[in-house]
């Protein structure tokens, strides 16, 4: 792993936007939802200058400390989906790759169900259902995206079931449920990560469309909601270039450097080839 | 908890030296709003009083909910929500001030109908149905003007800014003389388009809407842009002139000769988009339809005060009014579309089992007598009239075609590139319109005050906002010129009332001057005046009162 | 499966919290407005009549009529989905007919330089998000250089008419331009990374060396072999795509106003349309099961080692 470049700058970009989700309040100039004003009059629009970096929005808050902020929303967002992901995917390949039978089918039949629901439009619905927020964003991602880990990680334990030592941990008298949770689930753990990191990207993307269309969490400072409010504020129009342009570029970076981290991004994105 | 029980103990242990004491902190206040995206500007209004109300020690979350929750919780859980930004919307209807005038603030109205904030006030209740009932118009005025100097001195909402409508045109391609302006609604008018006329080779009006018409039927009240399109299709008794006051249009004469008694003599020669000759049937159906059982729910309340309509002549009808009604010719008989006996009586009749009301029936080729006729209505889409040579004010142009354009930006550089050439629903940010009018000279941009406003909602079944002075404490902080400059960006004007000043004869004139606007010193004033306690940061309840609403959540 | 599909949607959309009648809200609305409203939506009956009424109405391909349109949910759904099939199509062709040989190419030419650039690039166009390049293209092309139009499907005052009269309109394919050039740029990471990935593999198989030994040039090499075997997962994810993209074009048809499925579904959830959002969501589904299907009957009957086995 340590000798893939992209890896590593996977890994490097990842690092930093870590330091800036834990070090916001210290790394950000301002509070980001605070208004700031010029005299009597608010903030607004203003351009890049020394005392605002990246400069402000419509409703006078700075562009630059919304950016840092929005690392914290970013993480929040992808980590949990990413761990629930996996968990579920990973949790039901093992049981269906190793016990077969009518669990196998079960679950495959559940993730065809799973598979069958359109993304966006479920979490639409969904969102209305509740409320809209990270949370909707992270329970579609988990229930609507396990399928594919799960294949994978069904196929990886398919091969495993008939190797040796799992042999010589049945014929010793382990438990079943030891056999899967203690010898085997180490096994996949590599590969779920891997697809975790993919999963953390889905999350992130999924999260700046739902707030691009309104469903998103209206009190959350993220970069999806950034783009949203530059959008409903035309900054296009008035070229506040400076506004849009980098929490865009942020969920390129951040979506990215999952996929980097991630070698083979192909194999993971296409789990049909792994079961060959 | 800890912070309730350190004041309650400084204020126990300064009570000696203080003849103020606190009641308990007042809970934190939520004020709801619409999403950013959806209402940008009433957003950030919502951001800069919020910030406001904190000066004054009060604990505010702005909160965004989305379109149908925030209906839902406003107008069915009464009880739930302490305040809300809101609207209302400028129709020519409304150049009459009856029907806000009621409907807003009378107590009939609070438990279910428009008076939502639960404004009781039995005074206005007086005055209100009084002015509903004088047909002195000098008499009337005062009337009016009571109510306004009334509603400033109780506050029920604080009101932010009379919006101005701006809209764009490209002047290459049409007469800027020929364009007419409606009191309260602009350029973008009924008028303009019987008037509007080509410089050159392009003869029809294409113009952007942002939202989709729900129906284009006589018996629907559409949205606020389908009705641009219905005003024209569907003709009328009469309708509001420019100036705002009504006019008969397709009825030749219209006169009162008592208090609850209409006379109508209707125009000659009308003819229906299918041939067949208007007759006073026709009007006579068209006034009583609506109030047909509950067939056509949007219109029956403008019938509702009608006894009885009669034919009294080949061109000739008269109306019967339950009570006397000063705004009938305006609420009324400028709003309802004649529309054609012999289509829609068999329509009415089918539907009496159906649980369909006549509101969702689509014409296939719709019969109208009006100055355009409807050539194709693809709802999501577009929206094509054309203009109907046998009317008496045939239009100068050939066809009005109103393109759903709901992105902002897109509907500018539509402008721009020449696929519209009238921008008339534009929700944007007025400073970029105008920036594009200075980069390319064939466009116009024309603003004109709205008959509407926007505000905010005090919810007075939920304490402090029950407390007079409390309220007129908040209105006072509200910096209503910084509102029109940045919020809405310089294209609003202060408002504190309900009667916008593009009504000239019911506008009280001055009435933003009696309620104090940004001052910080006198809502403390206000505030402490009242017993309220300022206890190192927090607001407090006077002495003895207790938090008792559970927050909203 | 398509009828527990069908099942979940009706629950969620009756469990909303949300009330048609409020797009109707004025000064007038009064209790008595509201009940005939809700009369005349057929919603004041109880929760498992209106079941049984929409799965007979389901049965027979009636969809209902839509709140808000007075028009039934089935004219509203056929008129929009043919504009998103369309926009679906041509870009998944043109994303996919690139990626395969930009991604052959890759794999033909290795060097440590253009892999560098070459597959993050490509990565990156996967992992930006599809509503920002929409407005990045819009701004470029339309607004600034105003090459194409701004949004819409058709120009104002012509109609979209019929599947025939769109597909031979020059207009509706200008109209196209943008949408699919955005959702081509989205949408060819994929076939290109997988593409190489695959090519590469197979170019090591065995009959691929032995075809060297043989001393075919390595170009034939790539054209007749490695291609056409590294084409099956290509082919699948192409089926899979296209089931993908029907309901996740929603972000494109709002950013660029084009009048398809994903933009209905939005603007009936919004305003608590039921019938319109309920007919969309089924319908989106319903293409993406089909397509899932074809993509695994695809894949079993390209897959090379069955046909291998059967001449062996």
């Amino acid at each position: 792993m340590r000798g893939e470049p992209f890896a590593a700058v996977g890994a490097a970009i990842y690092t930093v936007i870590v330091i800036m989700a834990l070090f916001a309040p210290q790394l950000a100039p301002y509070d980001p939802r605070e208004m700031l004003r010029q005299g009597r009059r608010i903030a607004r629009y203003l351009p890049i200058s020394s005392e605002h970096w990246l400069g402000t929005t419509a409703g006078g808050h700075d562009v630059l400390s919304q950016l840092i902020y929005g690392a914290r929303a970013a993480l929040e967002v992808g980590l949990t989906a990413a761990i629930a992901v996996v968990a579920i995917g990973t949790l039901l390949g093992l049981l269906a790759g190793y016990l077969g039978g009518w669990v196998d089918k079960l679950i495959t039949r559940i993730a065809d169900i799973a598979l069958g629901l359109p993304f966006l439009p479920f979490m639409l619905v969904l969102a209305a259902l509740t409320t809209p927020g990270t949370r909707v964003v992270i329970v579609t991602v988990a229930l609507l995206l396990w399928p594919n880990t799960a294949r994978v990680i069904r196929s990886q334990v398919l091969s495993l079931r008939e190797r040796a030592w799992v042999e010589a941990a049945r014929v010793t008298g382990c438990s079943t449920a030891r056999i899967m949770f203690v010898h085997v689930l180490p096994q996949v753990l590599p590969l779920a990560a891997l697809y975790g990191s993919v999963a953390i990207g889905w999350a992130i993307l999924a999260e700046a469309a739902a707030s691009f269309l309104g469903f998103g969490d209206p009190e959350s400072i993220s970069w999806g909601v950034m783009l949203q409010d530059a959008y409903a504020n035309q900054a296009l129009g008035r070229g506040a270039w400076n506004w849009f342009t980098p929490p865009g570029l942020a969920i390129v970076l951040m979506v990215l450097s999952g996929f980097l981290v991630s070698r083979g991004s192909e194999k993971l994105l296409f789990p049909k080839l792994a079961e060959q | 908890m800890k912070r309730l029980c350190l004041s309650v103990t400084f204020a126990v242990l300064s009570a000696a030296a203080s003849a103020q004491e606190p009641g308990d902190a007042i809970r934190p206040i939520t004020l709801l709003t619409q999403p950013q995206a959806a209402a940008p500007q009433e957003y950030q209004a919502a951001e800069v009083i919020a910030d406001a109300w904190r000066k004054l020690g009060l604990t505010v979350n702005v909160r965004p909910l989305p379109g149908q929750q925030f209906n839902q919780v406003i107008w069915y859980e009464r009880q739930r929500w302490d305040a809300t930004t809101w609207q209302m919307v400028g129709r020519p209807e409304r150049s009459d001030p009856d029907e806000l005038t009621y409907n807003l603030f009378v107590s009939a109205n609070a438990a279910n109908g428009y008076d939502f904030v639960g404004y009781k006030n039995a005074e206005y209740d007086k005055l209100a149905q009084e002015q509903r009932e004088e047909l002195d118009l000098d008499k009337r005025k005062a009337l009016i003007m009571q109510a306004q100097e009334l509603i400033n001195h109780d506050q029920p909402y604080g009101f932010e800014v009379h919006p101005f409508n701006v809209v764009a045109y490209n002047k290459t391609i049409w007469d800027p003389k020929s364009m007419i302006s409606q009191a309260g609604i602009g350029i973008r008018s009924t008028w303009t388009w019987l008037n509007i006329t080509p410089l050159g080779t392009q003869k029809d009006v294409i113009l952007n809407s942002v939202a989709p018409p729900t129906n284009l039927n006589p018996f629907n009240i559409s949205g606020q842009q389908g009705s641009w399109a219905a005003e024209i299709v569907w003709d009328r008794l009469m309708r509001v002139d420019p100036e705002g006051l009504p006019k008969p249009w397709a009825a030749e004469k219209v006169e009162r000769p008592d208090a609850t008694t209409v006379n109508v003599t209707l125009r000659k020669g009308m003819k229906w988009s299918d041939g067949q000759p208007v007759t006073i049937e026709d009007a006579v159906f068209s006034l009583v339809a609506p109030g047909y059982g509950d067939k056509a729910p949007m219109y029956k309340p403008f019938v509702g005060n009608i006894a009885g309509v009669e034919a009294t002549g080949p061109d000739t009808l008269t109306i019967k009014l339950k009570k006397p009604d000063a705004a009938f010719l305006v609420s009324s008989l400028s709003k309802l579309n004649l529309a054609p006996k012999h289509v829609w009586q068999p329509i009415f009749d089918d539907l009496k089992n159906k649980p369909q009301t006549a509101e969702s029936i689509m014409e296939e080729h719709p019969v109208s007598s009006g100055p355009f006729r409807i050539i194709k209505a693809s709802l999501n889409q577009e929206i094509v009239l054309e203009a109907n040579p046998d009317h008496w004010s045939h239009p100068k142009i050939h066809r009005w075609i109103m393109r759903i354009m709901p992105n902002v930006e897109a509907s500018m550089g539509a402008l721009k590139s020449g696929e519209l050439n009238f921008l008339a629903d534009y929700t944007g940010d007025p400073e970029l319109l105008k920036d594009l009018a200075k980069s390319s000279p064939n466009i116009e941009v024309s603003q004109a005050l709205d008959i509407g406003f926007k505000f905010i909602a005090y919810n007075e079944r939920r304490p402090p906002f029950d407390n007079l002075a409390f309220r007129q404490a908040i209105s006072a902080v509200i910096d209503r010129k910084l509102l029109a400059e940045d919020a809405w960006g310089g294209a609003a004007e202060p408002a504190n009332s309900w009667i916008s000043p593009a009504l000239g004869v019911w506008h009280a004139k001055g009435i933003v001057d009696r309620v104090p606007g940004g001052n910080v010193a006198a809502a403390q004033k206000i505030l402490k005046d009242a017993g309220f306690v300022l206890v190192g940061n927090v607001l407090h309840y006077p002495k003895g009162e207790k938090e008792t609403t559970e927050p909203f959540h | 499966m398509l009828w527990a599909v069908a099942t979940l949607t009706f629950l969620l959309f009756r469990l909303m919290p949300g009330d048609p009648t409020l797009n109707f809200l004025s000064p007038t609305f009064t209790d008595e407005t509201r009940t005939a409203l809700l009369k005349s939506f057929g919603l004041d009956k109880p929760l498992w009549q209106q079941y049984l009424i929409y799965l007979g109405q389901l049965l027979r391909g009636d969809f209902g009529r839509s709140f808000l349109q007075q028009a039934p949910v089935a004219d509203v759904l056929l008129a929009a989905l043919p504009n998103t099939v369309i926009l679906t199509l041509v870009s998944l062709c043109i994303a996919y007919a690139f990626g395969i040989i930009a991604g052959a190419f890759l794999a033909f030419r290795r060097g440590a330089l253009v892999e560098a650039t070459a597959i993050p690039a490509a990565l990156a166009t996967r992992a930006a998000p599809e509503f920002w390049l929409g407005m990045l293209v819009l701004a470029l092309f339309a607004f600034q250089l105003g090459w194409f139009p701004t949004g819409g499907a058709v120009s104002p005052g012509g109609s979209l008419g019929s599947l025939g009269t769109r597909l031979t309109s020059a207009d509706f394919w200008w109209h196209l331009c943008l949408p699919a050039l955005t959702l081509t740029l989205f949408l060819q990471g994929l076939p290109l990374l997988l593409m190489r990935a695959t090519m590469l593999e197979v170019m090591n198989d065995e009959f691929i060396v032995m075809a060297r030994m043989k001393g075919l040039s390595r170009w034939s090499i790539v054209m007749r072999h490695a291609a056409r075997n590294a084409l099956l997962p290509v082919v699948t994810a192409f089926a899979l795509g296209l089931g993908a993209s029907i309901g996740g074009n929603v972000v494109i048809e709002t950013v660029f106003a084009w009048p398809g499925i994903g933009r209905v579904l939005v603007q009936a959830v919004q305003g608590a349309d039921y019938p319109v959002a309920q007919g969309a969501f089924i319908m989106i589904a319903f293409v993406l099961v089909i397509m899932n299907t074809v993509a695994d009957l695809a894949y079993a009957w390209l897959d090379p080692r069955v046909s291998v086995g059967a001449h062996r």
